[in-house]
C-alpha cells in the first residue's frame, strides 16, 4: 500500500484563474446592488419582481464561482461533484413546500382573522428614531389584545 | 493508454493512509481506560452504543410500563407507586404531569436513543468497518468523540427526570407553543431547557459519527471491495447516515429559533396567545406551524434512520440463514436509495390536519403513497429469499422473519395514514400509536435483537443461550401483536391518543377492560426483555465459545477475523475482495466467502 | 476510448483506494459543510417562511442606511453592506492564493495570504459589530422592532429577530472561521506543514472560510436587497 497521500496536482486552477473569478464575482455583486439601488422607491410591482428574480439568479451564479472554483469544486472528479450537488436538489422541494404553505398559511389567517387583516391595513405614526426601544414597547401594547386563539393550559 | 495511467494520472490518494502497516501486529500498550472508556476501536465504541441503549430501553420501557399501569387501571391506587416516583404518584395514582412527562420521556428516548443511537450507533460502528475491511473509522477520535457527545446527552436528559418542576412533558415532538412557553405547564421550565440541550449535543453525536460512517464507506473499503459488492447491512447503514447528516441540522435550526423563542422574547413560533394567570402575550406574527415543519423535516428521515438499519441487517440475516443469496441484490440497494430520497420529501403527511395548504396536502399524499413501491419491492425480496431456502431457525433468524412480519403490518397501515382525507380520522388516535410502534418501534427493535443474536459472537467470541433467546423472541412478538393490534380498533373507534383517563369519556368507555389487556400483555413483554437482557450479560462471561471462524457459514468479511479481533481487525494484510457477498448454494458449493478468488470454471450469477 | 473509462470507473470504485481521489479529512469537511448548509438553509427557508405568511414587510432600504461616522440623517442604503461583501469576497480570494501557495508548498504564500484573510475576517466582525451596535441604539434587538412595514403598518418582531438570529449565527461561523485560521497561521510558522509534505490542512480550512463567503452571498441577499 503506497502512501503517496501528498498533494494531487491542481488541474486547472492557478492565479489567472482566481483572478478571473475575482472579477467576474466583483462585477456580479456590483450589477446586484445596482439592481437593488434602482429599486428603491419603485412603485411598479411587477417590475419589483422581476428585479428582485434577477438577484435571485446572481445570487446563485456567485454561489457557483465561488463552489466551483474557489472551492475547487469543479476541478473534483465528476462523482464527487454528484455526491455534493445532487443532494442540494433536496432544497428545491424544501424551499417550495415550505414557502407555499407560508403563504397559504397567510391567506387563511386573512380570510379568517379579521384582526390580523385589520392589523396590517392601520398605519402606524412614523417615529423618530433614537428612542431605545419606545416604537417597540408602543407596539407591542397595540397589538396583543388580541382575540384569537385562546391558549389555556393547566 | 492502458486503463494503469489513467488511474494514475489522477495521481494516486489510497485509503488506509491513516492506519497502515504498524497495525499489523498489535502491540501499544492499553490501560483500562484507552481500552474501555475512552476507547478509539470501533468494536469497543459499538458495544459502549450498544450498552447505553439498552440502559435506556430499560428505562423508557419502564416508562411506559409506569403509563400502561394507569392506562389500564385508571382508577387503582398502587402505594408503591408514591414509594418510588414521590410527589409524581401522591396517592399511589401517577399525576396528570408525571403521566405526560413518562409519555414525552418515553418517546424521546426510544426514538432518539434506543433506536437511533442504539441501534446505528451500535452496528454502523460495529459492521462498518468489519465489513468492508478497514482498520477502523476513517477518523477513530470523531468516533470516540461521537460516543460521549451521546453520553452527555444521556446524562442531560436524565438529569432533566429529576429537577422539582419535571422532565419536558409537551410529547417527543415537543411542539410550540408548549414548549416554547415556560408558562405553559409545569414541564416547559427547567426540564425543557435539559430537553432542549440534552438534544442538542445529540445532534452533535450523530454529525460526528454520520460524516465518520459516510468517509468510512467511502474511502476506506478494502482492494476489491466496489459498493456493489458491499453486503447491503453497509448500503442501509451508509444512507441512514447520509439521511442522519442532512436532515439533523434542519432540527438544530429548529431548536435554535425554540431556544430564541423561551429565552429572548422572540416569536418565530408565537402568536395569539393568552395564559391562564399570566394575560395576553406581546409574541406576535410567529408560526407555531413552522416549528411542525422544521421538526417534521427531520422527524420523517428519523423514521427510516430508524428503520433502514434494521432492514440491512435483516437482509443479510436472512440471505444467510436462509442459505440462499438474497434475491434482487441491486433491487434492494435501488429501493433504499428510492427511500432515503422520498424520506425527505413527505414530511408535512405528519401535519395534514394542521391547516396546511390541502392541495400542498394532496402532493404529499402522492409522494408518500410512493414509498409504498421500494417498501413493497423490499418485502417480496424478502419473502422469495426466503422462498425454497434451506432455513436455520436461529434466534437472530426468528428476529429477521419476525422483522418482515412486523413490516408488513404496520406498513400497510401506513398506507392508510398516509391519505389526508382519512388522516382527518384518524390523525392523533390510537390508529397512530398502533401503526408506528409496529412499524418503526418494535419492528426495529426486532433489527436490533436479529443484529444481536446474529453478531454477539463476533462481538464476545461467545454464543447466546438459545432457549432463551426463543422465549424471548416468541413472547415478544406475539405481545407485540397482542398490544398494538387492538389499538387499531381503539383508534378506528376515534380513541384520542395522550389521554390521561378514558374512563371518564363514555365514547371510550368500552374499551376499559380492552386497556387493561393491553397493560398486562405490555408488563408481560417488558419482563421478557428483562430475560433478554440476563441473557446478555451472562454470555458475556458465560455464554458457550465460539470456537470457529465463522460460526454461520457467511460470506462476508467480519468472519474472516480472528474470534476476538484486537483494534485493527485483521493479523496481517486485510484481504481482499473477489466477489459479492451473496454467494450462498452455488455451484454445488454451500458458501464462497468473499475472500476467495473467483475460479476459471465458476458459473456466473 | 469508451471502454477505457468505463474500466477507469470500476478501478475508481473498486476499493483500495478513495473513488474520489481525495483524503477522508477533505470528504468529510465537504459532507460537514453540506450538512452546515441545511442548517443555513432552514433558517433562511423559515426566514421566507414567516415572510410570505405575513402582510407586510420592513424595506430593507429604510433599516440599512447607515454608515459609520457618516452626519446623523444621512440616507445612504446598501452601501455598507457591499462595503461588508467585498472584504468578505476580498478575503475568501486571499485564502484561495493561501491554498495556491500551500499547493506549490510556498511557506512565505501562505504565511501572508493567512494574514490577509484573517484580517479580511476580523474586519467582517468588525464591521457587523458596528451594524449590530447602531440597530440595538435604534431601538432594534431580539424581540425588539423599531422599524415599520414599507406600507407604513406596525412590523411583527420577526423582522429582527430573524436579521440578529442568521447574521449573528453567520458571524459565529466567521470568528470560527477565523479562530481556524489563526490555528493555521501558527501551525505553518511552526513548519507543521513542512513536515508533513503537505498543506492539506490549508485546504480544509480554505474549504470552510469559502463555505462562509457562500453563506454570506445567500444572507446578503436575503436580508439587505430581496
Amino acid at each position: 500500500m503506497s502512501h503517496s497521500v501528498g498533494h494531487e496536482e491542481t488541474h486547472g486552477g492557478g492565479t489567472s484563474e482566481i483572478k478571473k473569478v475575482t472579477i467576474i464575482l466583483s462585477v456580479l455583486t456590483i450589477i446586484e446592488l445596482a439592481l437593488g439601488f434602482w429599486m428603491i422607491g419603485m412603485e411598479n410591482k411587477g417590475l419589483v419582481l422581476a428585479i428582485k428574480g434577477a438577484i435571485i439568479i446572481l445570487m446563485l451564479a456567485k454561489a457557483f464561482y465561488i463552489v466551483g472554483y474557489f472551492m475547487h469544486l469543479k476541478h473534483e472528479i465528476k462523482n464527487l461533484i454528484m455526491t455534493i450537488v445532487v443532494p442540494l436538489a433536496l432544497f428545491i422541494w424544501f424551499i417550495i413546500a415550505f414557502l407555499a404553505d407560508g403563504n397559504s398559511f397567510r391567506n387563511l389567517r386573512n380570510t379568517y382573522d379579521p384582526y390580523f387583516k385589520e392589523q396590517s391595513t392601520i398605519k402606524v405614526e412614523k417615529k423618530e428614531h433614537g428612542s431605545h426601544g419606545a416604537a417597540a414597547g408602543a407596539h407591542a401594547d397595540t397589538t396583543h389584545k388580541s382575540e384569537g386563539a385562546v391558549e389555556n393550559k393547566h | 493508454m492502458s486503463n494503469e495511467a489513467v488511474v494514475h494520472a489522477h495521481g494516486a490518494v489510497t485509503t488506509h493512509e491513516g492506519h497502515g502497516d504498524h497495525h499489523h501486529e498489535h502491540h501499544h500498550h492499553e490501560t483500562f481506560i484507552t481500552k474501555y472508556v475512552f476507547s478509539q476501536d470501533h468494536k469497543m465504541i459499538a458495544k459502549q452504543f450498544l450498552i447505553t441503549g439498552m440502559v435506556w430501553a430499560v428505562l423508557g420501557g419502564l416508562m411506559s410500563v409506569l403509563f400502561r399501569l394507569q392506562l389500564g387501571y385508571p382508577d387503582a391506587t398502587f402505594p408503591w407507586l408514591e414509594d418510588i416516583l414521590g410527589k409524581w404518584a401522591k396517592g399511589g395514582r401517577i399525576t396528570p404531569e408525571a403521566y405526560y412527562a413518562l409519555v414525552t420521556t418515553h418517546g424521546t428516548v426510544l426514538v432518539f436513543f434506543v433506536l437511533t443511537a442504539g441501534l446505528s450507533g451500535t452496528f454502523a460502528n460495529f459492521l462498518i468497518p468489519l465489513q468492508v475491511g478497514a482498520r477502523d473509522m476513517a477518523s477513530p477520535f470523531m468516533n470516540m468523540l461521537s460516543y460521549w457527545f451521546f453520553f452527555a446527552a444521556s446524562i442531560v436528559m436524565l438529569s432533566s427526570m429529576f429537577v422539582e418542576t419535571g422532565p419536558f412533558s409537551g410529547g417527543w415532538t415537543a411542539y410550540p407553543p408548549l414548549s416554547a412557553l415556560g408558562d405553559a405547564s409545569p414541564g416547559s421550565k427547567i426540564g425543557m431547557d435539559m430537553w432542549l440541550i440534552s438534544m442538542a449535543l445529540f445532534v452533535v453525536s450523530s454529525l460526528l459519527g454520520g460524516l465518520n460512517y459516510i468517509a468510512t464507506v467511502l474511502n476506506m473499503r478494502t482492494k476489491g471491495m466496489s459498493m456493489t459488492r458491499m453486503p447491503l447491512t453497509i448500503w442501509a447503514l451508509f444512507f441512514t447516515a447520509v439521511l442522519g447528516v442532512l436532515s439533523f441540522p434542519v432540527l438544530f435550526s429548529g431548536f435554535i429559533l425554540l431556544i430564541f423563542d423561551r429565552n429572548f422574547g422572540t416569536s418565530f413560533y408565537l402568536s395569539d396567545i393568552f395564559i391562564n394567570g399570566v394575560g395576553a402575550l406581546p409574541n406576535e406574527g410567529g408560526s407555531a406551524i413552522l416549528y411542525q415543519h422544521l421538526f417534521w423535516f427531520l422527524g420523517h428521515p428519523e423514521v427510516y434512520i430508524i428503520l433502514l438499519p434494521a432492514m440491512g441487517m435483516v437482509s443479510e440475516i436472512l440471505s444467510v440463514n436462509s442459505r440462499k443469496p438474497i434475491f434482487g441484490y441491486m433491487a434492494m440497494i435501488g429501493s433504499l436509495f428510492a427511500i432515503a430520497i422520498l424520506a425527505f420529501l413527505v414530511w408535512a403527511h405528519h401535519m395534514f390536519v394542521t391547516g396546511l395548504n390541502p392541495f400542498l396536502g394532496s402532493i404529499f399524499v402522492l409522494l408518500t403513497l410512493l414509498i409504498a413501491v421500494p417498501s413493497a419491492i423490499k418485502v417480496f425480496n424478502w419473502l422469495t429469499t426466503l422462498w425454497r431456502g434451506n432455513i436455520r431457525f436461529t434466534p437472530g433468524m426468528m428476529f429477521a422473519i419476525g422483522f418482515v412480519s412486523l413490516f408488513i403490518s404496520g406498513g400497510l397501515t401506513g398506507i392508510w395514514l398516509g391519505n389526508s382525507a382519512l388522516d382527518i380520522h384518524l390523525h392523533d388516535t390510537y390508529f397512530v400509536i398502533a401503526h408506528f410502534h409496529i412499524v418503526m418501534g418494535v419492528a426495529s427493535m426486532f433489527g436490533m435483537f436479529a443484529g444481536i443474536y446474529h453478531w454477539f459472537p463476533k462481538m464476545y467470541g461467545r454464543y447466546l443461550n438459545n432457549t432463551m433467546g426463543y422465549i424471548h423472541f416468541w413472547v415478544t412478538i406475539a405481545g407485540a401483536y397482542l398490544i398494538f393490534w387492538p389499538m387499531h380498533y381503539e383508534g378506528l373507534a376515534g380513541m384520542p391518543r395522550r389521554y390521561y383517563d378514558y374512563s371518564i369519556w363514555e365514547s371510550f368507555k368500552q374499551f376499559a377492560e380492552l386497556n387493561r389487556f393491553i397493560s398486562t400483555v405490555a408488563m408481560i413483554v417488558f419482563a421478557v426483555q428483562l430475560l433478554f437482557l440476563f441473557n446478555f450479560f451472562y454470555s458475556i462471561f458465560k455464554g458457550r465459545k465460539v470456537t470457529t471462524l465463522n460460526p454461520w457459514g457467511a460470506t462476508t468479511l467480519e468472519w474472516t477475523t480472528p474470534i476476538k479481533p484486537g483494534h485493527g481487525n485483521w493479523v496481517g494484510e486485510i484481504p481482499e475482495v473477489h466477489r459479492w457477498a451473496y454467494d450462498y448454494g452455488k455451484d454445488g458449493k454451500e458458501f464462497i466467502a468473499q475472500t476467495t478468488p473467483v475460479g476459471a470454471d465458476e458459473s456466473h450469477h | 476510448m469508451a471502454t477505457t473509462t468505463t474500466a477507469t470507473t470500476t478501478k475508481l470504485w473498486g476499493g483500495g483506494k478513495s473513488p474520489f481521489n481525495v483524503e477522508y479529512g477533505k470528504l468529510m469537511m465537504w459532507y460537514f459543510l453540506m450538512s452546515d448548509a441545511f442548517t443555513f438553509g432552514a433558517f433562511l427557508i423559515s426566514y421566507g417562511t414567516i415572510r410570505f405568511s405575513t402582510n407586510g414587510w420592513p424595506d430593507p432600504n429604510e433599516v440599512f442606511k447607515s454608515f459609520p461616522f457618516a452626519p446623523e440623517g444621512m440616507n445612504a442604503p446598501l452601501v455598507f453592506v457591499s462595503i461588508m461583501t467585498f472584504i468578505l469576497i476580498i478575503s475568501s480570494v486571499t485564502m484561495v492564493l493561501a491554498v495556491h501557495a500551500g499547493h506549490n508548498m510556498d511557506k512565505k504564500g501562505v504565511v501572508k495570504n493567512l494574514i490577509w484573510t484573517i484580517i479580511g475576517g476580523l474586519a467582517f466582525l468588525g464591521c457587523q459589530a458596528w451594524e449590530w451596535t447602531h440597530l440595538h441604539h435604534e431601538g432594534a434587538w431580539w424581540g425588539s422592532n423599531p422599524f415599520l412595514n414599507a406600507d407604513g403598518t406596525a412590523s411583527s418582531t420577526n423582522f429582527t429577530n430573524y436579521f440578529f438570529t442568521i447574521t449573528g449565527f453567520h458571524g459565529f461561523h466567521v470568528f470560527s472561521g477565523v479562530i481556524i485560521n489563526i490555528v493555521m497561521l501558527i501551525m505553518t510558522l511552526m513548519d507543521k506543514f513542512e513536515q508533513r509534505g503537505h498543506y492539506l490542512m490549508i485546504e480544509k480550512a480554505g474549504l470552510y472560510w469559502h463555505f462562509v463567503d457562500l453563506v454570506w452571498v445567500f444572507v446578503f441577499t436575503c436580508f439587505y436587497l430581496v
